[in-house]
């Protein structure tokens, strides 16, 4: 059976290896990739129809929003999986866990706490500054969102997972995830009601004071932010469902 | 011309601290001492390291080249926060675990 596997994983890495000879070279200007009139579109139009100096987000949260639309949703759903799998409430069939004494002391730690205390609210801000500036350089509601839920992340490490949970509860985790998709969905729908297609932003400028291209420019921050949301409370809500075996108490 | 030299020179400094650090983990005998290389070694020369790169920065003082090293010395700053404090709770934890210290006499029973 090992074999077989063997076989086949190396039949599949052959055929790989053979069909890469006919991919076009990394960043030659005639592959189908680079001469097709859409990427010039992009590279050319980007500017003029959204206002975004980073074409990447332009892309991201405009021109494919659809996609990314669904990548949230994709993100959602993982962290109701996670929570559906593993929350166990109340303390009926808990398996005992391997480790029922938490490895830290109770007590704080006098560094550790002060070298926290001192970095979440610079984390904070630089997640803020993250989702806020993937207009013009490398950023936006995913990697913002990471770096949000990193900081609850590192207070339930640094402290238990009780204090992390004083600042943000489950529920209102969960209110929080639903709350970045409606925001995200809701701002497609308000376009259609204004009479143009799903998540079709420039219509939005009847009910924004701008014109059609700076409407654009900030329903893209509109949608990282309910992102940001989403992603911000599945990360934190995944780190607690697997560190404190589903019941919410100690974690690790 | 000198900025690049004095550049050069902090960033080969930081690569020794980095290689001490590296050997410090490979040969030094228990937990504690390995964390005590990794943790030193580190945070000193990713503190060298990015010093020579913002002063690399500055061979051009425009007010954007000292803004970028103003931000790596701000990744620096940083650094030197984090680096020794997860060192400490790395150690602690290995403490309250009970893990046993090495000893010189530990040397001889096993040669």
């Amino acid at each position: 059976m090992k074999a077989l596997g063997f076989i086949a994983v190396l039949g599949t890495g052959l055929l790989l290896l053979a069909a890469s000879r006919d991919f076009p070279n990394w960043g030659d200007p005639d592959s189908p990739a680079s001469s097709y009139r859409l990427s010039r579109h992009f590279i050319t139009e980007t500017i003029n129809e959204t206002a975004v100096p980073n074409m990447v987000t332009a892309v991201l949260a405009d021109y494919r929003g659809y996609d990314t639309l669904f990548e949230a949703v994709v993100i959602f759903t993982a962290g109701i999986a996670v929570i559906g799998i593993l929350r166990r409430y109340g303390s009926r069939n808990s398996i005992p866990s391997a480790r029922e004494t938490p490895l830290t002391p109770k007590k704080p730690d006098l560094i550790v706490e002060s070298t926290v205390r001192l970095l979440i609210p610079i984390i904070q801000i630089f997640a803020l500054y993250v989702i806020a500036h993937g207009h013009h350089s490398p950023g936006g509601g995913f990697q913002g969102g990471v770096i949000f839920g990193a900081s609850f992340i590192l207070l339930a490490l640094a402290r238990d997972l009780k204090a992390a949970q004083n600042w943000v509860a489950e529920k209102r985790t969960l209110i929080l995830a639903c709350c970045g998709i409606l925001i995200y969905a809701g701002i497609g729908v308000l376009c259609q009601f204004l009479g143009d297609n799903f998540l079709d932003y420039q219509i939005l400028h009847r009910i924004l004071p701008t014109d059609p291209v700076m409407a654009r420019y900030h329903s893209i921050l509109v949608v990282e932010i309910g992102v940001a949301f989403t992603v911000t409370a599945i990360m934190f809500s995944i780190y607690s469902n697997l560190s404190s075996n589903g019941k919410m108490k100690e974690g690790i | 011309m000198i900025i690049p030299i004095i550049s050069a020179v902090l960033i080969a400094l930081g690569l020794l601290f980095f290689i001490g650090g590296a050997v410090g983990i490979l040969r030094f005998p228990d937990f504690y001492t390995r964390m005590h290389a990794a943790g030193k070694g580190d945070t000193m020369s990713m503190f060298t390291i990015l010093l020579g790169l913002a002063v690399y920065q500055l061979q051009d003082p425009t007010p954007a080249h000292i803004l970028v090293a103003l931000k790596i010395l701000l990744i620096a700053l940083f650094i030197m926060m984090t680096s020794p404090t997860s060192t400490h709770a790395l150690i602690k934890a290995g403490f309250m675990e009970g893990i046993k210290m090495w000893r010189r006499k530990d040397r001889k029973e096993k040669s």
